[in-house]
C-alpha cells in the first residue's frame, strides 16, 4: 500500500515536471541542434549583439549574408537583445544558453574574461588574418596574459563638435587647445546657449582627468583622489561653477550631448561618431564642424570605446564561430560593416582604403584612435565608474568641493573593491 | 500513538497529498526552494559566471552592510521615503474617498477619474513624468507660470527622489481610495445620524466616526503601503537609468541588490544578504504597525 502512494506521488510529480519543463523547451534549441551536424548538414552559428540604427543592421545584414554566402554550410541565427544587454547576456552565459558569438564592450571585457567564459581566439587566428592590422590600443583591451579573447570589430573617439554659426557670430576661432576652449565657452554663452554641454561622467572625462599625470585606477583598485587628477579634472567643475558656460544635458531638458547640441542650447560638445548618424537624421539644419579634442597643455587626448565579437566558451561550434568572427573581422567583412561610417574600422588598412581620415567630419575621429585612451581598464572599472559618477555629479553642481567629492567616492569604491576579494 | 496509523489512514494520506502534489510541486519549486536557496547564498560567496562556486563565508555578508556605505544611503532613502510616502497616500487616499462618497453630483465620473492613474504600468508613468519633470517640461513651465522657482528635477540630488514620490503617491493613492470607498458603505448611516443629532458638523462627523470606523482598513492600506514602499525598484532604477544617481539620491534598497545582484560580478550571495535583511526589516515593520494600532486586525 505504502508503495503505491509513493508511486503515485512520484508519478505526479513527474508529470507535473514535465509539463514545466516542457515550457523551457526551445530556447536551447538552436545552439543544441547545431552539435549533431556535421557532414555536409547545415550548422547554426547564434551572433548576439545590441541594435542599432535601420542602417546599421542593413549593414550588419548584409555582412552576415555575405558570409552565408561564402560559407553555404553555415547558417547565422542574428539575436537582437534590446536592453540592458550585459545583464541578459550574463544571466544566459550562466544558464548555459549563451549565444556562440557576441558583442562585447572593452568597458566589460577584463571582468568577463577574468570568469573564463570566453574561448581564448590566438590558436584560430591565421596569418592571413594578420592581427598586427588592428589598431594596437583597441586590440590591447581584449588581451590578458598574452591570450586574445576578442577582436574589435569597430570604434569611436571622441572629438569636438562646434556650431559653425555660433562660433562665427561670436567670432570665436576653433579652439585648439584646453585654455582656448575655455575662453571660446565662455564667449558662446549668451541668452540660454552654453559654450560646453559636458556630460559629467567618467566614461568622457577619463582623459582629462589622467592629463596631468595621475591616473583613475591603481593596481585595479581606485586612485582617483590623488591630487593631480582634481588639479586635471577640475576646470570642467569651473566651468560649470564659477564661469556658467558649461552644462550638462539634464539641465537644459535634453538626453545626451548631441540631443543638446543639436536643439542649439550648447555652441560646443565632445561626442563621438555616433552623434553624426544622429545630428543628420534629427537636426539636418546645424551647420557644424567637427574637430579633434582641445590639446590639454600641449598633449592630444582623447577617449576610444570599443566593441568587439567574442566566441562563448561553451559554444559547440567553435570552428564555425570563428568562421563567423574572422569574416566579421577580417578586411573584407569590417570593409562592408564599416561602408557607411556609422562606426570606424579597426584595421589600419580597411581605414586607409575607405579614406575615412580624410572625411570632413569624420577625420578629426579617425586621427584621434592614434593617440586615444581606451575606455577599459581592469575588472573593476565598472564599481570605480559608478561611485566615480556619483561623487563626481555632486562636485558639478557644486554640492560639495571636488576633492572631498572624489576622496569619498575612492573609498567607498575600494572599500566595494576589499569586499568583493 | 503514531505507530498505529493505520493501513487505511495512510492511504487516506498518500490520496491527499496525491491530489495536492501538482500544487506542492509548484509552490516548492517557485517559492520555496528559491527562498531557501536564498538564504543558502546569503551565507556564501557566490559566483554564478564560468564555472558556478560556493564557497562558505558565514556572515561575512550580513557584516559587510554595517560597512557599506552605499548600504547606509540606500536604507536612509528608503526610509525616508516610507516616512513620507505611507502616511501621504494613506491620507489622501482616506480623504478622497470620504469626499467621494459624501454624495455629489457626478461622483461615479470622479470615481473614474480619480483610479485612472493606478492602471497605468509603473514603467510607463515613471516614462511620461520624466518627461514632465524634464527641465523643459510640464511641471517646471506650471512651476515659472505661478512665479515659483523651477527644478532640475532628473539631474539634482536634492530634488529626484522627492520627484519620485509625489509621482508615487499620485498613482497609489487612488487605488487605496477605492479599499476605502468600499469600507465607507459598510458604515451604518445611523452613527451619522446619530451625531447630526448632538450637532457634528461635517469635519466632526469624519474624525470621530469616519476614521474610527475605517480603522481595520486603515492597518491593512499601512501595511501594504510599507510593504510597497519598501520595495521602491522599478521608478528609480528608470528614473536614474540603473545607476541610482545623482548622486546616489534615488539609491533605493532594492536598487542596490540588483546592482549587486546583477551589475557587479562574484556578489549575488551579498545581494542576498541584503534582502534578507530588507525582509526581515520589512516583517518588524509591520508587526510593529500591528501592535501599536491594536487591532484584531484580519489580514
Amino acid at each position: 500500500m505504502k508503495k503505491k502512494w509513493f508511486a503515485g506521488l512520484t508519478m505526479s510529480t513527474l508529470l507535473a515536471g514535465s509539463v514545466l519543463a516542457g515550457c523551457s523547451g526551445d530556447n536551447g534549441e538552436s545552439s543544441d541542434q547545431g552539435s549533431s551536424g556535421g557532414d555536409g548538414e547545415k550548422v547554426t552559428v547564434t551572433l548576439a549583439g545590441w541594435g542599432g540604427n535601420p542602417q546599421e543592421q542593413e549593414l550588419l545584414q548584409q555582412t552576415l549574408d555575405d558570409f552565408e554566402a561564402k560559407n553555404p554550410d553555415i547558417d547565422v541565427k542574428h539575436e537582437v537583445i534590446a536592453d540592458q544587454y550585459m545583464d541578459v547576456m550574463k544571466t544566459r552565459l550562466i544558464g548555459g544558453e549563451g549565444p556562440d558569438v557576441f558583442y562585447l564592450d572593452a568597458f566589460e571585457a577584463p571582468a568577463l574574461i577574468e570568469t573564463g567564459v570566453l574561448e581564448p581566439l590566438d590558436e584560430y587566428v591565421t596569418d592571413e588574418f594578420d592581427t598586427a592590422d588592428f589598431e594596437k590600443p583597441l586590440l590591447e583591451a581584449f588581451q590578458k596574459d598574452g591570450a586574445t579573447y576578442g577582436f574589435p570589430k569597430d570604434f569611436s573617439t571622441l572629438a569636438l563638435f562646434y556650431n559653425k554659426q555660433m562660433l562665427a557670430d561670436a567670432g570665436v576661432e576653433v579652439p585648439q587647445t584646453w585654455e582656448e576652449f575655455r575662453a571660446a565657452a565662455k564667449k558662446l554663452t549668451k541668452d540660454g546657449v552654453y559654450g560646453y554641454g559636458v556630460a559629467p561622467e567618467l566614461a568622457r572625462q577619463y582623459f582629462l582627468a589622467e592629463s596631468s599625470g595621475g591616473s583613475i585606477v591603481t593596481d585595479d583598485r581606485a586612485s582617483f583622489a590623488d591630487s593631480k587628477v582634481v588639479e586635471a579634472i577640475q576646470p570642467v567643475i569651473d566651468m560649470h561653477n564659477v564661469d556658467k558656460s558649461a552644462a550638462e544635458p539634464k539641465e537644459v531638458g535634453a538626453s545626451w550631448g548631441a540631443e543638446m547640441f543639436g536643439q542649439g542650447k550648447a555652441a560646443m560638445v565632445i561626442e563621438g561618431n555616433w552623434a553624426i548618424p544622429f545630428m543628420e537624421e534629427t537636426f539636418p539644419d546645424i551647420e557644424y564642424g567637427t574637430a579633434e579634442v582641445p590639446a590639454i597643455k600641449g598633449e592630444k587626448a582623447t577617449m576610444a570605446y570599443t566593441v568587439s565579437y567574442v566566441m562563448n566558451k561553451e559554444s559547440q561550434q567553435k570552428e564555425a564561430s570563428w568562421k563567423l568572427i574572422g569574416y566579421l573581422t577580417g578586411k573584407e567583412g569590417m570593409e562592408t560593416w564599416t561602408s557607411k561610417g556609422f562606426a570606424l574600422p579597426t584595421r589600419k588598412s580597411v581605414a586607409e582604403k575607405l579614406g575615412y581620415d580624410q572625411d570632413e567630419l569624420r577625420g578629426p575621429i579617425v586621427t584621434g584612435a592614434s593617440y586615444a585612451t581606451v575606455w577599459a581598464n581592469g575588472t573593476n572599472l565598472p564599481i570605480i565608474t559608478n561611485n566615480f559618477n556619483n561623487q563626481f555629479v555632486s562636485a558639478f553642481l557644486g554640492d560639495q568641493p571636488l576633492d572631498e567629492a572624489l576622496k569619498a567616492a575612492e573609498d567607498q569604491a575600494n572599500s566595494e573593491i576589499d569586499a568583493n576579494q | 500513538m503514531k505507530r498505529t496509523i493505520s493501513a487505511k489512514k495512510w492511504r487516506e494520506i498518500g490520496q491527499g497529498y496525491f491530489f495536492m502534489s501538482p500544487t506542492i510541486f509548484v509552490l516548492l519549486l517557485f517559492i520555496l526552494g528559491p527562498i531557501l536557496y536564498a538564504i543558502f547564498l546569503s551565507f556564501h560567496k557566490v559566483e554564478l559566471l564560468g564555472g558556478t562556486s560556493y564557497q562558505f563565508v558565514g556572515l561575512d555578508n550580513y557584516s559587510r552592510v554595517f560597512d557599506d556605505e552605499r548600504a547606509k544611503i540606500a536604507v536612509w532613502n528608503t526610509f525616508k521615503y516610507v516616512i513620507i510616502v505611507v502616511p501621504t497616500q494613506t491620507f489622501l487616499a482616506i480623504v478622497l474617498a470620504a469626499t467621494l462618497n459624501a454624495g455629489l453630483k457626478g461622483e461615479k465620473f470622479f470615481r473614474i477619474v480619480y483610479f485612472l492613474p493606478t492602471l497605468t504600468s509603473s514603467a510607463v508613468l515613471t516614462l511620461i513624468f520624466m518627461w514632465m519633470y524634464n527641465k523643459e517640461g510640464l511641471v517646471n513651465f506650471m512651476l515659472d507660470t505661478l512665479g515659483l522657482p523651477t527644478y532640475n528635477f532628473l539631474g539634482d540630488p536634492q530634488v529626484a527622489l522627492a520627484a519620485i514620490m509625489v509621482m508615487n503617491i499620485w498613482s497609489t493613492a487612488p487605488f487605496f481610495m477605492v479599499i476605502y470607498l468600499a469600507a465607507l458603505q459598510g458604515i451604518p448611516d445611523s452613527l451619522y445620524e446619530a451625531a447630526e443629532l448632538d450637532g457634528a458638523g461635517p469635519i466632526k462627523k469624519f474624525w470621530y466616526i469616519t476614521v474610527p470606523q475605517l480603522r481595520p482598513i486603515t492597518s491593512f492600506v499601512f501595511i501594504m503601503g510599507l510593504i510597497g514602499t519598501f520595495q521602491l525598484f522599478d521608478q528609480s532604477y528608470i528614473f536614474s537609468a540603473g545607476s541610482g544617481g545623482p548622486d546616489n539620491s534615488t539609491l533605493t534598497v532594492v536598487l542596490l541588490i540588483y546592482q549587486y545582484a546583477f551589475k557587479s560580478m562574484g556578489t549575488m550571495g551579498y545581494a542576498a544578504a541584503l534582502a534578507f535583511l530588507l525582509a526581515i526589516v520589512i516583517l518588524i515593520a509591520t508587526l510593529l504597525q500591528r501592535k501599536f494600532s491594536k487591532e484584531e486586525s484580519l489580514y
